[in-house]
């Protein structure tokens, strides 16, 4: 793999810092360059921009410690320092000449070879070329971020007919790897790919949207849900970029584009767009757009900009029966008679006409097309899956009868499938009309794909095991939001025993957007109504044994985690030999904010990382302190690396940038713990008793003076006080993990016959958001 | 013969001593209330059910409801018995003192209630639906409305009824026609036809109130488009009068398997003048109020007539003569033993009494929590009493009147073959249960209700007030033998609510195939448990009983009765329940 141990960043504007912060988070130094302000230090503006970044959120960096791999400069003083970086990426203003003069000096002071990329949206490649150098082009491409880098999983990369292939095989493989990028190549066509057709769906949506007598809401429920595209739709989004961004983007399109694009057609004038920009209403960024949140008078009302009067009034949810009926049948939806299916088939049904003229024009594959459209707009599906939905030649006919010109790749595709699974194989269309195999890149490995070629070893209601080679299986959740539940605790009892017979390691991993966001409380909160305890009871001392299984299993169990690890999920990293964790990864053990406490091992697992960590003061009240502190406020890891300072990782868990690469390295990981495993030996803590729970509770009590903690807090933290410092213990005794595991058992117990708590519960899964009873 | 005499010792059993009713009224602020007051109002509605309703009860039967040119004429001896109900204050028993009411708290109106209906269930329709309509008025009507019309309802010179019904439209009220058209005034004229209307017409009161559901001309279909109008017979006049007839007119009444002489109605509304009531759209939800109350009525209703068949049939099994005991006469001084020496007898009336009080026992309950609902001291109580009634509601009245019709069914028999003919009066008990069953929400939509809204809700929460005092109750007493039939049933219960929630969640025909078998399930465990605590509030009260004690020996005799022969049912049905809808589902309709 490429490694750059440090990288120029010249402007420090929104993407500039965010770009700084991603190489950054990568544990990469970077060297953030801008222009010496007419007032203030020579440094500030590059300064102030690494502060505004710390304060974002959501955050740029990962980590505090990420923060501190950036060194802020000014291009004055510190060009040539460009000279101890290995690449060189430019975000300044989108002017050319001034791009331009920047590449010169670049150029004179960079060594040689050094990658000089540019983050420009607009600027072609040649154009940006020109009357430059040979070796200048050589090493120059355009690498195109998304807002914001750190979570926008896209880059497109563009590079020119003289571009150094190697070179930009370095820079993309940097890219991937070390800041976890999907690294899609474009041609050098205006607006590249994902912003030529997420410009040409907006604008669409936003001038038909009217013309079709659709309300706002209407239409952006039009274009959400049905389409697996995010539920803000197109003015919700258009909100969240800008509005005052379109106008310019819009130009710039109608500037590059061919006289004969049929993006030309669809951007017109939207004077209520062009209205709200003017009175301020730029989006969410300023006072509102199409959405916003009226304060007046106290209260809060969300309104939106009615068409008909161009005023703001109360928000009016949709209300189209004609969704319903379609159902997820999007040929339904596209003939649905009257306005919501013209609406749907003018805006989205020319949209993905216009897809399918992007290739060969803005890139090689249908492949690139719908990545970028996947990673850039968050859309569940790309433009070709959708096609694949309603048939290419009814795609086909339909357009043609628009009078709107269909592609060479729909023509070509003459009732086939854009894609499909051939001998476990997925495979795509090609511009020659043959179907290729859909090669990932190598250190890349998808249950997606293994699924192709093979049923599951084991399998029930809410899990799945899966044989990913080399004698390594993969446990993967499939419950509703991966929420825990008996089965799954079934289940693994079952996998740990093949495992032990048959196999080396296991891996526990899965590809949903969360590794998993705790038990089923839904049915812990049933089960607690009906006043079934024992049955409770048996839950948690089930997922108990369970997790002390995994944890002295005698082979290699590792997790590896993306998107939330909450409550239980957080408990199955505890229990883990070794993590292997998606940088993207948030974890936390949040029982206390539905009013119980981690019932699975998770307290006692904290409790015995942070009584041995050799950074912690002497005696037995540090560790739990530290750990109520965590515990009692419910918090989260807003990252791998924050996870690492709270103990969730231990200093050798892994951490993986690109999300695509997870699975590859987990397994690696577990097959290099393969020789000589040994599990770990039980802990035996010394934990303070009834006087360091008093200690732990004078504590609440003065936040609840301070109004920082409820009622029902303090009962909460009564019982995690208790846990953690061994009930009844003394001093001189050592506490023993069944004698934890039965206290978290107890305490989780009389918490849930609480009504408080169940009150907690019942808040949380119907509104989503943590009662404060 | 029938005969009833109110069951006041058991009445004040399950009151007082049970349900603890001092610290009850303390708590809802109605310490003034005091037992005595409550023991006197029992006695007097006892005697007047039985001296003033009973006696009209077989001859109301007998003559039945007569319909002429709209004109309806109840059975002789209603109108006076009804003026004297009036006169005597009942029909203002629980309403709020702000519309000329008593305020008596619910627990005392529900055994009025009770002695009402175990006397005339016909007779105890036409209170008992102006009722229902002024719990409705006072919900959701105007301020206007409710100082117009509440405070003759209350009095009882005005009565009230509910329309729901059209021919078409029964159980699925999305279908209702009836239109309201808004007049510039601010009242609408109402226009459609409604049937099975009881109490729509009659002689007992010089004004009907009609709480009629319709819609309004742009209204959305389906429920969502269904509101509630209040249409007088007579059109008020300025002092509140009864004045020009308004646009409704009784077209027939039906002629019924029993309850003969309660009115049965086919109203016709012709651009008849009505107020809404509540707001446009949202009648279905103000029904509702009155609907709820009502089903808690019927259930009620059902032990009332529980009561009189078990009477009636104690009192023919001590003087019928018929054959000897098993074990060898009893009496030989006389022709034969009297039936109540043999075993399959008492087997009847063991079961008829064990559900009866078992039922009067749980109704207690629930009345409380009417009272809480209400006047609860915190919003968490009145909430939790909300819940409570929620889930109770479907119970009560589902499983009340399906044991009303099989316990007077069973009465009956005791009669033998005089029970089937028509002079003892107990062929009219079975035939007046029996609609129990039907109105106001056949008993299958009650048992739906419980498994398809009630439980479900909040994920189970509605339960947490009937669930968690049993498991705790059983937990208290867990070094009692005697506990063990409960909690056997009551883990039955437990296991078949997640079975249903969870195979419910996937088919909903699956919790549709469990639930007349789980709300019977459900209220057999709410029964075991009244008879449970009543074991130990019996037990207490013995050592020191003195004349009393054969009332406390007998509630112990039948809650071991209770526990031993009805509450093992309770396996059976979870048995019947986990077995899933295949055997029910699987026939193709050709092949009935």
């Amino acid at each position: 793999m490429a490694t750059f141990s440090k990288v120029a960043v010249i402007g420090s504007g929104v993407m500039g810092a965010g770009i700084a912060a991603q190489i950054a988070n990568a544990g990469v130094r970077v060297l953030l360059l801008d222009i010496v302000p007419k007032e203030g230090g020579r440094n500030s503006v590059a300064e102030g921009a690494i502060a505004r970044a710390l304060k974002t959120d959501p955050a740029p960096f990962m980590s505090a410690a990420a923060a501190r791999l950036v060194e802020p400069g000014n291009i004055e003083d510190d060009l040539a320092r460009v000279a101890e970086c290995d690449w060189i990426v430019e975000v300044v203003v989108e002017r050319l000449d001034i791009k331009q003069a920047l590449y010169r000096k670049l150029d004179a002071l960079r060594r040689p070879g050094t990658p000089v990329s540019s983050n420009t949206s607009t600027i072609p490649l040649k154009t940006l070329t020109e009357g430059m150098p040979d070796a200048f082009v050589r090493d120059f491409m355009i690498t195109h971020f998304f807002n914001p880098p750190r979570y926008m999983r896209l880059l497109e990369l563009i590079t020119g007919p003289a571009t150094d292939p190697a070179l930009a095989r370095r820079v993309a493989d940097f890219c991937d790897v070390a800041l976890g990028k999907s690294v899609v190549a474009c041609h050098d066509s205006p607006g590249f790919i994902a912003n030529r057709l997420g410009v040409f769906w907006m604008t669409s949506a936003v001038t038909e949207a009217p013309l079709h007598g659709l309300t706002i809401e209407e239409a952006d429920a039009i274009m959400g849900r049905p389409f697996g595209i995010p539920k803000t739709g197109v003015f919700g989004l258009m909100d969240l970029v800008g509005l005052d961004l379109m106008p310019h983007v819009n130009a710039s399109m109608q500037g590059a584009l061919p006289p004969a694009d049929e993006f030309h057609a669809v951007n017109r004038d939207v004077p209520i767009a062009r209205k709200l920009i003017e009175t301020g209403y730029t989006g969410r960024k300023g006072k509102g757009g199409f959405y916003r949140l009226n304060r007046e008078g106290g209260k809060r009302v969300k309104e939106t900009i009615d068409f008909a009067t161009g005023e703001f009034r109360p928000e009016r949810r949709a209300d189209l029966p004609e969704l319903k009926a379609a159902g997820r049948d999007l040929r339904a939806l596209f003939e649905t008679p009257g306005r919501v299916g013209a609406y749907a088939w003018k805006v989205m049904g020319h949209t993905l006409g216009y897809a399918a003229k992007l290739v060969p024009e803005a890139a090689d594959s249908i492949l690139d097309i719908d990545e970028a459209m996947r990673l850039g707009y968050n859309w569940k599906h790309g433009p070709f899956e959708l096609i694949d939905q309603v048939g290419a030649d009814w795609l086909a006919a339909k357009l043609r009868a628009d009078g709107f010109a269909v592609a060479p790749i729909l023509e070509r595709a003459a009732g086939r499938s854009f894609y499909r699974v051939h001998e476990g194989k997925r495979q795509y269309l090609g511009l020659d009309g043959a179907y290729h195999d859909v090669v990932r890149p190598e250190g890349v490995l998808l249950l997606e794909d293994v699924k192709l070629t093979q049923k599951p070893l084991l399998r029930n209601a809410s899990a799945a095991v899966w044989d990913v080679g080399d004698g390594v299986l993969c446990f993967e959740f499939t419950s509703k939001s991966n929420a825990l539940d008996e089965p799954i605790m079934t289940l693994l009892q079952k996998t740990i025993t093949l495992v032990r017979d048959k196999y080396k390691a296991l891996v526990i991993y899965n590809e949903g957007r969360n590794f998993s966001v705790g038990a089923n409380i839904g049915l812990a909160l049933f089960a607690a109504n009906m006043a079934a305890w024992a049955q409770v009871e048996a839950l948690i001392a089930t997922g108990q044994e369970i997790m002390q299984k995994l944890k002295y299993a005698p082979f290699p169990v590792v997790s590896a985690p993306s998107g939330m690890a909450l409550g239980g999920g957080c408990e199955f990293l505890l229990h883990s030999s070794a993590v292997q964790a998606h940088a993207e990864t948030y974890a936390g053990l949040v029982e206390c904010g539905v009013g119980l406490l981690p019932g699975w091992g998770g307290c006692k697992e904290m409790l015995g990382r942070w009584s041995t960590d050799p950074k912690m003061p002497k005696g037995p009240m540090p560790a739990p302190m530290k750990v109520f502190e965590m515990i009692s406020t419910a918090k989260v890891a807003k990252s791998a690396a924050e996870a690492r300072e709270m103990g969730i990782l231990r200093k050798a868990d892994g951490i993986t940038m690109n999300r695509n690469r997870l699975l590859a390295d987990a397994k690696r990981r577990a097959l290099s713990m393969v020789d000589g495993y040994k599990p770990p030996e039980p802990r035996e803590i010394v934990l303070p008793g009834p006087s360091g729970k008093v200690a732990i509770e004078q504590a609440v009590q003065g936040f609840a003076k301070l109004g920082l903690a409820t009622r029902h807090d303090i009962v909460v933290s009564g019982e995690l006080a208790t846990v953690l410092t061994g009930g009844r213990t003394d001093i001189i005794d050592i506490v023993k993990e069944s004698k934890l595991l039965e206290l978290e058992r107890e305490g989780f117990l009389r918490l849930l016959r609480t009504p408080a708590t169940l009150a907690r519960i019942e808040h949380m899964l119907e509104t989503g958001k943590p009662l404060r009873n | 013969m029938q005969i009833y005499n109110a069951p006041l010792r058991d009445m004040r059993f399950v009151m007082h001593e049970l349900h603890g009713s001092a610290a009850h009224l303390d708590r809802i602020g109605k310490s003034g209330v005091t037992s005595e007051l409550i023991d006197s109002i029992l006695e007097e509605a006892g005697k007047f059910a039985s001296e003033v309703l009973l006696p009209i009860n077989a001859s109301g039967d007998e003559e039945g409801c007569h319909y002429e040119n709209g004109v309806v004429r109840t059975p002789r001896g209603f109108k006076q018995a009804y003026d004297q109900f009036r006169e005597s204050g009942w029909s203002a028993l629980a309403a709020p003192a702000e519309f000329g009411g008593q305020d008596l708290p619910d627990i005392v109106g529900k055994m009025v209630e009770e002695m009402q209906c175990s006397a005339n269930l016909s007779f105890s329709l036409y209170p008992g639906l102006t009722q229902g309509a002024t719990l409705a008025l006072l919900g959701h009507g105007s301020d206007e409305l409710k100082a117009r019309f509440l405070p003759k309802m209350i009095e009882g010179v005005w009565s009230g009824t509910m329309n729901l019904t059209e021919a078409h439209c029964g159980t699925d009220l999305g279908l209702l026609r009836t239109k309201a058209v808004p007049q510039e005034d601010g009242s609408y004229r109402i226009t459609g036809a409604k049937i099975f209307i009881s109490s729509g017409e009659h002689d007992l009161t010089e004004n009907i109130i009609h709480l009629v559901l319709a819609r309004l001309p742009d209204a959305p279909k389906g429920v969502k488009g269904i509101s509630m109008f209040l249409v007088p017979k007579f059109l008020p006049t300025g002092d509140n009068k009864p004045g020009p007839r308004n646009g409704v007119t009784c077209a027939g009444i039906e002629h019924k398997m029993g309850l003969k002489a309660s009115a049965t109605c086919q109203l016709v509304f012709e651009d008849a003048v009505g107020w809404l009531v509540g707001e446009p759209n949202r009648g279905l939800a103000a029904m509702f109020t009155m609907m709820n109350a009502e089903r808690l009525s019927v259930g009620i209703q059902g032990l009332g007539v529980a009561e009189t068949a078990y009477q009636s049939a104690v009192h023919y099994a001590r003087e019928r003569l018929q054959g000897r005991a098993l074990s060898g006469p009893r009496r030989p001084d006389l022709a034969a033993d009297p039936i109540i020496v043999h075993p399959d007898v008492r087997r009847t009336l063991m079961t008829i009494r064990a559900y009866v009080e078992g039922c009067r026992a749980l109704s207690g309950w629930v009345a409380q929590a009417l009272d809480l609902e209400k006047l609860g001291p915190d919003p968490e109580t009145r909430r939790a009493a909300e819940d409570f009634v929620a889930l109770m509601t479907p119970v009560v009245k589902a499983l009340f009147t399906d044991l009303a019709f099989e316990t007077s069914s069973m009465a009956l028999q005791v009669y033998g073959g005089h029970g089937y003919i028509r002079d003892h009066g107990m062929e009219q008990l079975v035939r007046d249960a029996r609609i129990c069953m039907i109105y106001e929400g056949a008993n299958g939509i009650q048992a739906l209700d419980l498994v398809g809204r009630k439980l479900p809700a909040h994920m189970g929460r509605m339960l947490r007030g009937f669930f968690h005092p049993v498991q705790a109750f059983i937990e208290a007493n867990a070094a009692d033998p005697r506990i063990m039939p409960l909690a056997r049933a009551f883990g039955a219960l437990q296991q078949a609510t997640a079975h249903i929630a969870q195979a419910g969640l996937k088919d909903p025909e699956e919790a549709g195939a469990a639930a007349t078998d789980y709300l019977r399930l459900l209220g057999l465990v709410a029964l075991g448990y009244m008879w449970a605590r009543t074991t130990q509030v019996a037990e207490a009260k013995l050592p020191t009983a003195n004349g009393d004690a054969s009332f406390y020996q007998s509630k112990l005799t039948t809650a071991q009765f209770f526990n031993e022969r009805l509450l093992p049912q309770a396996g059976a049905l979870w048995t019947a329940i986990k077995a899933g809808k295949e055997s029910m589902m699987a026939l193709d309709s050709a092949a009935f």
